[in-house]
């Protein structure tokens, strides 16, 4: 067991170093200059700007410099666009944006999720299953600036009832987390369909409701327990694509989040910034997928051979 | 297994919540005042700025010893409560006024105008603006020195502070314009005390760490000083209790926002969320004007500004290095043409480079007006009747604005039209753009200036030979000389004539750029709830005496009450 954990957080290591590697060789082969704006200033002051941010040596020398940064104090150092914060600070700043946003999003779309599955399963080849079958194949094909823009227009600028966008008030996380949700929303449903039959037709229902419990209780207390084991399993995935996936969103309703920043450093060239929100990205996946495996390892034995 | 759902579900309801909890400003009192930027602020380091809106920022957390009069543009006493100009135009004498004092309570001295003066022009501090000492006696040698890895002493800089109220600063030239350029942050005083912390060690002088600039650290001597700075979220600007002027500070707090884009921008400002935009959204501008002059709306403060569209002709290759060439491309094109059916904004057409009747004093010279059959013959005089032999035009523009490229299919049509001039448009981002212009790669490319300071070098000095903001490549011995001619004489009128002739030359015969039109912007308000505003054509807002107008309805429910 010991071998397999060491074996599996050294693959990470090396996971991390290779994207660390792609990212940062791929910035430089991007054309552009992150320190000529329109205004130039002299020549000496452009010399200090590299110097300070290691680019004043060649590539080779601000990839190792970069590297050993992290390892040594954790951080980049300051970004090239916002040069009173370091890397560290705009991401502790805008990941929690972000992450509230995914976490709403995500637990509206498991319960309305789930619930409109159990529905469709339990009326099946009747309206609502059909009403659910059309729904989800909206949902899933329609883009999400789509399904935003459209409720931005009907909730916002037409009817006033929600703010349009801005970040601090419960009102103003309602249509964000909802326009994000849609997508995980209609998987969630098709799959919470499909297991629930499954479960539906199974001995142990039929016993339940020979026993002569109630229909509702038969699904809550029989069919759901086992029907969302695969949904449970969807979740590991959808929270790290509702992370990456939330900048149009965020775009839409102006919120200040961490999608919003790497769009922007990317445009500007801001390697430090680029690098450090690749690399939380990586190290967030890569420690979840690392927990996941460790954690069936131990319920599993025939994974660790 | 009832938990299945549970777990998961708690999980989320915390993990967001917390998240939700840290990320989200705390309430805005109702007599706080929301301003909103058209861009993020790029930094606090007042030796670093660049960027309009960090400028703006800093003129309301710092006072340098002018500060420039709203309404008028014209220096007026601030840190300074006077001061005194030599005779020659080379010595400026100015006496600080002893209640001047830093958001800590200390007083500002001279000597925290020397420690930000000496530490702006170290190289390692990498300062955009640093030139602008360049006009203290011994400030660019000292500078050039360092750059060079030379040691270098600071007593060579005319800058000396005999007393602690007394600065005396000694000029290579006569400067008509250094007193306003006292009111630009790069010339603002720091606090050597409050930035001692944040010093590192084993780095050169000017090295800081840059969390010298936020809050609670940050110390300033202007109306306000930092309370919070929440990253892309708000500033949040308090009085400066210690402040000389603090009666004048009507704003009990002042948050300074910025949105992702304009239109996200306009909608919290319709719903009420922003008090202040400092733009008029482009893509609604035309139907806003359309409403201010049916009397629909009021608040549409939008006017000519000191800052001007135009394209750069690169005068180093042939066949563009003559300047024929050049002029008949200016004068092929219909200029009215494009403002009226492309912006469809009530913006000037130019002929010249320096925005007119803009600077007091200064009379533009006239320029070239459109003139297609003077245009032909002079291309046949340059050796290319119709166009014929002529090469391919690179012609780049920045993506971002969507009129950019617009502005450029038309004028492209217009050479096409009416010289044969062709062109191929590329269109780049803005980093890959600029940086191709400062490498020349291209033949016409877009540009656009605003004016630092009130004077017409600010444009003019854009085409001498040596300045690293002089784009085109255009060197012309005779305009080198003009502008030094003018640099040193101190009579207003004759240099203002100088600059006159030199900016003829420019626009009649040299050509190194093609002025379209000149920029219009403006800000958004509603003049019945909030004042201390007056729109100037640097668009130069000071945050000093913005306020809130309480409306005389609430205070006459209140005195029933």
């Amino acid at each position: 067991m010991k071998k397999f954990i060491f074996s599996r957080i050294l693959q990470s290591v090396v996971v991390v170093w290779i994207v660390y590697t792609v990212t940062f060789w791929l910035l430089m082969a991007t054309p552009g200059d992150p320190f000529i704006g329109k205004k130039q200033p002299p020549p000496a002051v452009l010399a200090a700007l590299r110097r300070e941010y290691h680019l004043n040596q060649g590539d080779f020398h601000a990839y190792l410099a970069y590297g050993w940064q992290v390892l040594a104090h954790g951080d980049f150092g300051p970004t090239i666009s916002y040069a009173n914060w370091t890397v560290l600070d705009v991401i502790r700043n805008s990941l929690p944006v972000s992450v509230a946003l995914g976490a709403m999003a995500l637990l509206i779309a498991l319960w309305l999720g789930v619930a409109a599955g159990v529905l469709g399963a339990v009326y099946r080849g009747r309206w609502p299953d059909v009403a659910l079958a059309v729904g989800t194949l909206l949902g899933i094909s329609l883009p999400t600036f789509v399904i935003g823009s459209g409720l931005l227009m009907l909730f916002a600028v037409e009817t006033s009832l929600l703010p349009s966008g801005g970040w601090g008030s419960i009102q103003q996380l309602i249509l964000p987390a909802f326009t994000l949700s849609v997508l995980f929303l209609a998987y969630l449903a098709r799959l919470s369909r499909a297991s629930t039959l499954d479960v539906i037709s199974s001995d142990f229902v039929r016993t339940a409701r020979a026993k002569g419990l109630s229909p509702m209780k038969v699904i809550a207390g029989h069919v759901l327990p086992n029907a969302s084991i695969p949904v449970l399993a969807f979740l590991g995935p959808a929270t790290a694509s509702v992370l990456t996936g939330s900048f149009i969103v965020e775009k839409i309703f102006a919120i200040p989040g961490l999608g919003e920043v790497f769009v922007n450093a990317c445009l500007d060239k801001d390697i430090p910034l680029v690098l450090g929100i690749v690399l939380v990205y990586t190290v967030l996946l890569v420690l979840m997928n690392l927990l996941v495996d460790i954690a069936c390892a131990f319920a599993d034995p025939r994974i660790r051979l | 297994m009832r938990q299945t759902l549970l777990i998961p579900s708690l999980v989320l309801l915390i993990v967001g919540s917390i998240c939700f909890y840290i990320s989200t400003p705390h309430r805005q009192g109702a007599n706080a005042l929301s301003f909103c930027e058209a861009g993020q602020i790029h930094t606090l380091d007042p030796d670093k700025m660049t960027w309009m809106q960090d400028i703006r920022v800093a003129t309301g957390l710092w006072e340098g010893l002018a500060q420039l009069n709203p309404k008028t543009l014209q220096p007026v006493p601030a840190v300074a409560k006077s001061w005194k100009i030599s005779p020659d135009g080379l010595t400026y004498t100015f006496n600080l006024r002893h209640n001047a004092r830093w958001s800590n309570g200390q007083s500002v001295t001279t000597a925290d105008f020397v420690f930000a003066w000496k530490r702006i022009l170290q190289p390692s501090t990498a300062g955009g603006y640093v030139t602008m000492l360049f006009h203290i006696a011994g400030a660019k040698a000292y500078f050039n020195s360092l750059a060079a890895g030379r040691h270098a002493g600071f007593g060579s800089v005319g800058i000396q502070a005999p007393t602690p109220y007394k600065l005396v600063v000694t000029l290579t030239h006569p400067c008509a314009y250094f007193l306003s350029l006292m009111t630009f942050p790069p010339f603002f005083p720091l606090n050597p005390a409050a930035m001692a912390r944040f010093r590192s060690n084993g780095q050169s002088p000017a090295h800081y760490n840059p969390r010298w600039t936020r809050p609670p650290y940050l110390v300033t001597d202007g109306p306000y000083y930092l309370a919070a700075w929440k990253f892309h979220q708000y500033l949040e600007l308090r009085p400066n209790k210690y402040y000389w002027d603090r009666q004048a500070v009507k704003c009990p707090a002042l948050y300074v926002r910025n949105f992702p884009d304009s239109q996200s921008a306009f909608l919290a400002y319709q719903s009420g969320a922003v008090n202040v935009l400092s733009f008029v959204p482009t893509l609604f501008a035309p139907a806003l004007l359309r409403q201010q002059r049916q009397h629909l709306r009021n608040d549409v403060h939008y006017r000519q500004v000191f800052g001007s569209y135009y394209y750069n002709i690169n005068s180093r290759h042939k066949p563009l290095n003559n300047p024929l060439i050049r002029r008949a491309l200016d004068m092929a094109i219909d200029k009215q043409a494009i403002v009226k059916h492309i912006l469809r904004l009530p913006d000037r057409t130019l002929e010249v480079l320096v925005p007119p009747e803009s600077i007091p004093g200064y009379v533009s010279p006239r320029g070239l007006a459109m003139n297609i059959p003077a245009a032909r013959k002079l291309l046949i005089k340059a050796g290319y009747p119709g166009g014929r032999g002529l090469p391919v035009f690179k012609f780049l523009t920045n993506s971002g604005a969507a009129i950019n490229i617009r502005i450029a299919q038309a004028v492209a049509e217009m050479w096409r039209h009416n010289l044969g001039v062709r062109v191929s448009i590329h269109q780049e981002e803005s980093k890959i753009f600029n940086q191709d212009v400062v490498q020349g790669n291209y033949d016409i490319a877009r540009a656009g200036w605003y004016g630092d300071y009130m004077d017409p070098t600010t444009w003019l000095d854009l085409y001498r030979t040596g300045n690293p903001n002089n784009l085109t490549g255009f060197s012309n011995p005779r305009l080198n000389a003009l502008l030094r001619e003018a640099s040193r004489q101190t009579h207003v009128t004759q240099r203002f004539a100088l600059l006159h002739q030199a900016e003829k030359l420019l626009v009649t015969r040299w050509m190194p750029s093609i002025p379209l039109f000149q920029y219009s912007d403006g800000l958004m308000y509603n003049p019945q709830r909030i004042g201390g505003i007056s729109t100037n054509v640097r668009m130069i807002t000071l945050f000093k005496y913005i306020h809130k107008i309480r409306p005389p309805v609430s205070q006459a429910a209140e005195a029933n009450r």
